[in-house]
């Protein structure tokens, strides 16, 4: 059986696009972050985040996406979700997500925007 | 102290103050707590100008002290002499590798230790910095208090936000699954919602049928079903439709520290989201259940619209005869039938029938016997041939329990004679010179045995001014409130009595009187009549 969440990075300039797939919570986060912290540490300073493949997230997967934009917000980083479904979208704008960080429907606009 | 000394001391404590608002300024930005260590050292370090600052935390007494910041490996020897109490402990050591060895608690039962080294330039701790030290103490207390408000708060916007969250997703998921037609969508979408809101790692759904497992569901996707139920941090809830039993689990409720028990909140949501797929499953059922209906009812409209067109809309003149007739349906398809066409040879073949029972294969009995009738007549059979052969037809063409009462006649205009056959309908009423005549020769109704029994007809003569009433029984079995029926005798009574010469008068007369006996009775059967007088 594959794993339960998966992850396919890619690195464009200073940014780095981390395609998710499957489930969002604690294992699907913190591999996010981990994976975050790969590029973070080498200087990598903005990020886009693919959740193409991602239906379900809960709050715990929530928290390491908070950590992240923290963690960008003190170097003036910056987090752009892309492909976010109509559910995700609208729980993002509730818990706050919006206020640090940005959303886009492609990879061309995202990288605009950065 | 010496003035000078005094006024020195005064000049540095207002240097350090800057110092502490600056550490305070950068300690109150931090986001976690090794941020806060890090940065506490960084200040301890510049201040003092001290080789190397050890910080250690514990979450309260009885756990372990966990390494936060480590400059020289060799603090951890000195670990045991941390020692904890209700008030700051400050132990001053020279001529060693540490020079402090302080353990600070906190107000919420948690404790800083920090294992300091020696000021760079070998210099002894002075009593101005042991002054100092107690104020950086108490700088990096305020600025913990300040980190856990902070964290405090945004745990709290968190939580708040999540709640929100779980009640506008119960709220849309149930638009959602109210707007999914596949069944199995909706579970899978309740189902993943259930488990977001809830934090849970996994879950599963199962259907039973009579405690037999019919169909599961896991969630994530891609998982493993069995670790939902081998999980022993788990929910569950059920509903049931039609001895159908939806089992809700989910397992494994997560937080950043590890699997945690789930909370009442997570059993109404899951119990909240289990209501939900109930209510979708039952509107889809009642939908369903509708279109079926709707489409049955349509069914029933096109048989009884086919059925009606059988009903003549218009009777032929014959010269001489005044000829009206009624078919009132009831509600159902209806099994009555009645018809006047004229033959080849100028003749004239009246027929009415009526078929037990009523719905789709009274109606099909009846275009079945139209068929074949109307085919019979025009090939010149004879008239009891023609009934035993209707009788073989109705017979293949029915069930048991079906079967058609007719009367059929041949009115042959110029000489008024009419030969007539009754298969098992009610007595023809005809009326000659106001004599009451029951014409009821013939055989048995068409389709109700196979055996050829014969069938016999007969003849009769109309003269000018004698009248003949067909009917069926939907007219004498009418009833009224208390079930009383309208009777053959007021039907009989009604016929002869009745001095009214045109037929169509006479028809409409006739359902009047019916419905003055049923008044606001539900018509409970087909009601037809026919009416022939010779002019």
């Amino acid at each position: 059986m594959s794993s339960e969440f998966n992850l396919i990075t890619e690195t464009k300039d200073n940014c780095v696009v981390v395609n998710t797939i499957g489930y969002i919570n604690n294992i699907g986060g913190q591999k996010i972050v981990d994976e975050f912290y790969k590029f973070y540490g080498n200087g990598v300073n903005n990020v886009i985040l693919d959740l193409a493949r991602s239906n379900v997230v809960n709050s715990i997967g929530i928290s390491f996406l908070i950590e992240i934009i923290e963690k960008l917000n003190q170097t003036n980083g910056k987090l752009i979700f892309l492909n976010l479904t109509p559910s995700i979208e609208k729980t993002f704008t509730i818990m706050g997500l919006f206020q640090f960080a940005k959303k886009s429907e492609d990879l061309e606009t995202a990288l605009k925007l950065l | 102290m010496h003035l000078v000394e005094y006024n020195n001391l005064i000049e540095r404590l207002s240097v350090q103050v800057k110092s502490f608002q600056e550490g305070f300024s950068i300690l109150s930005r931090v986001n976690t707590l090794k941020e806060l260590g890090t940065n506490f050292s960084h200040i301890l370090r510049g201040n003092f100008f001290i080789s190397d600052v050890n910080i250690f935390y514990k979450n309260n007494e009885s756990t372990a002290w966990d390494s936060v910041v480590i400059n020289n490996k060799n603090c951890i020897n000195c670990i045991e002499k941390l020692k904890t109490s209700a008030d700051a402990e400050i132990q001053y050591f020279n001529a060693k590798e540490f020079s402090i060895i302080a353990t600070l608690p906190l107000t919420d039962g948690a404790f800083w230790g920090l294992i300091i080294g020696n000021k760079i330039d070998k210099s002894e701790i002075t009593e101005l910095d042991k002054i100092t030290f107690q104020m950086f103490l108490q700088l990096l207390d305020n600025a913990y208090q300040s980190f856990i408000h902070q964290q405090k708060e945004k745990q709290l916007n968190f939580s708040l936000n999540n709640r929100v969250v779980q009640l506008n997703s119960l709220i849309d998921t149930g638009i959602e699954i109210s707007k999914l037609r596949q069944t199995s969508s909706l579970l899978e979408l309740a189902l993943e919602r259930a488990a977001a809101l809830a934090n849970a790692a996994r879950g599963a759904l199962q259907m039973f049928s009579d405690d037999t497992l019919i169909s599961e569901i896991g969630f994530p996707e891609q998982s493993d079903i069995k670790k939902v139920f081998a999980s022993e941090k788990k929910i569950e809830t059920y509903v049931e439709f039609k001895s159908v039993k939806y089992l809700f689990t989910l397992s494994d409720k997560e937080s950043r520290k590890g699997i945690v028990d789930f909370d009442q909140t997570d059993e109404v949501l899951l119990s909240a989201f289990a209501r939900q797929v109930l209510a979708s499953i039952e509107n889809e059922h009642l939908h369903k259940e509708a279109l079926d209906n709707e489409r049955m009812h349509q069914e029933i409209e096109m048989a009884a619209t086919i059925q009606r067109r059988i009903i003549p809309q218009e009777l032929p003149n014959i010269d001489g005869y005044d000829l009206a007739g009624i078919n009132i349906p009831s509600l159902e398809i209806g099994g009555d039938y009645y018809d006047v066409t004229k033959l080849k040879d100028g003749r004239y073949l009246i027929i009415i029938a009526d078929v037990a029972g009523k719905g789709f294969a009274s109606g099909l009995l009846v275009n079945t016997l139209n068929a074949s009738l109307n085919a019979y007549v025009e090939k010149d059979f004879k008239l009891t041939d023609i009934a035993s052969r209707l009788n073989k037809i109705i017979y293949k063409a029915s069930t048991p329990e079906k079967y058609i009462t007719g009367f059929i006649a041949i009115l042959d205009p110029n000489s008024g004679t009419i030969e007539y056959l009754n298969a098992g309908h009610n007595p023809i009423l005809y009326s000659s010179n106001g004599n009451l005549s029951k014409l009821d020769k013939g055989g048995l109704a068409f389709g109700m045995f196979d055996f050829e029994l014969p069938y016999q007809s007969d003849f009769i003569q109309i003269k000018p001014g004698e009248k003949i009433l067909f009917y069926t029984d939907g007219i004498t079995e009418a009833m009224d409130e208390n079930d009383v029926e309208y009777s053959d005798q007021r039907l009989e009574s009604f016929f002869l009595d009745n001095e009214i010469t045109k037929a169509k008068t006479f028809i409409s007369s006739l359902i009047s009187d019916v419905k003055k006996h049923t008044a606001d009775t539900l018509q409970s059967d087909d009601i037809t009549a026919l009416y022939l007088r010779r002019e």
